[in-house]
This record gives structure tokens, sequence and C-alpha cells, in this order.
């Protein structure tokens, strides 16, 4: 599971140790060189959608093998889920405090799907209209997903 | 090695923070508290492994769950990122910023049931020995969450991996698993230490 995480993200970010759960840390909570220029920052917001190739995230860094985007999170997941082709995803919500390691989920299959972030890990069915209990982040994409705005 | 179903008959809901909570995993806690080696605690979990498979399902409850938090009260000196604190003049850590408690919220499911069931295939009467003295299961325990009024072991069929009509009874890696494949593939730890993000493998899950 690291491995995904470290071959298709991590390692644009960090050089690889050959200790996944510190390099996949290092990733998360270490400072990175940003596009704009400036001193190193930690991605503290956004999102990233970790793939098999080439992964894309928001937060815009100077390390290339990751493409960038400026769609919302909601945006940019409801788009990657609507186009899934089958193979594994991760999907991270980025925030002040970095993502933990023990976090990092990969999501295989739509009725599980499993989204990333400093405080857990959301898991909900996306074929499925969201519980009155549901989490945040389902609710939305349903919405996003019927063309409600 | 009989096949068997444990039943945790509850005073009190359980506390967890998420995971499957298989049999082999609890057997392994406590054995962990005796032996202080976490290798050599799962080496003596008496359930019987295929290839590091433990033959042992995950928690079956039917349970109301509700959200509840924790506030712990706890000094930050050696719990903070220390990304996130401001460093001395000479680029180091200060070694005391604050000594004042912080607040931190942990947030946990509440599940609330008369019983927890598990099916396995090892030696019922270490294991009987091992759960018997055990009074509550799960998190916050020393809040009296999880209580436990008793204990009880019977023969079963279920192996542990596979219920009845082929559904995953606990994480079993895709490759290995024999049953209905119409359930869906999660990221799972598979073998314990079950906190392991190592561990985790694409495995077929209990829903």
């Amino acid at each position: 599971m690291l491995d995904f995480f470290n071959r298709n993200f991590g390692r644009f970010l960090v050089e690889q140790s050959g200790n996944p759960v510190a390099d996949a840390a290092t990733a998360l909570s270490s400072g990175h060189t940003m596009r704009k220029g400036g001193r190193p920052q930690r991605i503290a917001s956004g999102w990233a959608i970790v793939r098999p190739g080439r992964s894309t995230m928001q937060f815009e860094l100077a390390a290339a093998g990751i493409d960038y985007s400026k769609l919302t999170r909601y945006e940019a997941f409801l788009a990657e889920l609507e186009a899934w082709d089958g193979t594994p995803r991760m999907f991270l919500e980025f925030a002040k405090r970095p993502v933990p390691v023990a976090n990092l989920f990969r999501t295989f299959d739509l009725r599980s799907i499993r989204i990333c972030s400093p405080t857990g890990v959301e898991t909900f069915d996306f074929t499925q209209p969201p519980e009155k209990d549901g989490c945040k982040i389902h609710k939305v994409l349903w919405k996003l997903k019927k063309g409600d705005k | 090695m009989d096949r068997i179903k444990v039943t945790a008959h509850l005073l009190a809901p359980v506390v967890t923070g998420g995971g499957y909570m298989t049999f082999d995993g609890l057997l392994a806690a406590l054995l962990f508290d005796r032996l202080q080696d976490v290798d050599v605690a799962h080496a003596a979990v008496p359930i019987r492994q295929s290839d590091g498979l433990f033959h042992a399902s995950a928690a079956i409850m039917e349970a109301t769950r509700e959200h509840v938090a924790f506030i712990a009260a706890l000094r930050p000196d050696h719990s903070i990122d220390p990304d996130l604190i401001l460093k001395n003049k000479h680029g180091q850590l200060h070694r005391k910023f604050d000594t004042s408690l912080t607040n931190v919220m942990n947030s946990y499911a509440l599940l609330t049931a008369p019983t927890v069931t598990w099916y396995a295939e090892g030696d019922p009467e270490r294991i009987r020995q091992l759960v018997e003295p055990v009074e509550f299961i799960g998190k916050r325990r020393a809040s009296g969450f999880g209580r436990v009024a008793r204990w009880d072991i019977e023969p079963d069929d279920l192996d542990g991996i596979e219920g009845p009509f082929g559904e995953p009874l606990r994480p079993v890696p895709v490759e290995r698993f024999g049953g209905d494949k119409s359930h869906p593939v999660v990221d799972a730890a598979w073998r314990p230490a079950y906190w392991n993000p190592l561990h985790r493998t694409a495995c077929y899950a209990p829903v």
C-alpha cells in the first residue's frame, strides 16, 4: 500500500530511503519547494489523487512528475470517480496538520470509497445515496453528481 | 484445532477507533500484555494460521452506532510535530516552549449491542484461559466501556475466514480468497499487527 503511495506520488517529493513508512511520512510532513518560489512549504491545503503512473494535486509545488489542477476537491474527486477505469486510487485531503501514514488507504471499488485526511478516513458507497447521518463528502459529491448546486 | 464460536456478553457499549477487531488481534493484544514482544505474542496466538493468515473472524455485532469524542489533556512536549514549533536563533528546537496543558479531542465509534461474536479455528482451552479474565474490550476500557459479563466458547462449523454464503468474515488478500467475490475490494491489514500500514493489501473484507 505504501509502495503505491511512494512510487506514484512520494518519490517526486522526497528521495526514497528504502523505508516506506518514513518516506511517506516525510513526503506528507516536510517542506517542499513551491512553484511560485519562496521558502519550502508543507502541503497544508488542497487535495491529491494518487493513480498508478501519474498523480494530480492542487497545491502547486515545483516537483515534476505530478500534475497540478485548480479544481476544488469535490470537483476533482467527482470527475475521478465518474471516469474511473477501475485501477487503484488514493484520495487525499490536506489541511494544516499533516495526513498521518496510518490514514493512507487505497480505493479499489466505487462501493467502498476511502477519503484520507489528517483527521481520519471517510468511507462511503458511491453507488448509493448518502444516509442521513452519512459523511459530508459523500453528500456533497452525490449532490454534484445529480447536478444540484 | 477446533472450529469455535466465541461470544462476549456485554454490559456496556464498546468504543472503537475503527478496524475489524479480529479475534486473533484481540488474543495477540492479550498475549503482548504478558510477553511484551510483538513477534513472540503473534507466534503464541492459539489459532490456526495458513501462511500468516489467521483463521479468526472480525468482530460481528448487531449494533447501533454513534460517534463519541473524548478530550485528553496532554503536555505537548513530546507529541507535537517538531516542524510546527518555532526554532530558536540557532535553528534548533526549543526544548520547552510551553508548559500548559493542551486539550486533544479523539473521535471514536460507540457500538451498543448485547453481544460480540467471533468465529475461529483454534485451541478452545487455551483461548478460554486467555479470554476468561478479560473484563473489558475495545478502547476507553478504564472509563467503563466494553465491559464483558461473560465469555461463551462453543463448537461451530465456520472456519473464521468465510461465512455460510461465502462472504468474508475477516480481511483476506484478494489472491487468497476463495469465497463470494462480488463483495467490494478494500485496502486492509490482513495480518497482525493490524495497525501497521505495511500489512495492508487489497482484501475482501466484511462490510
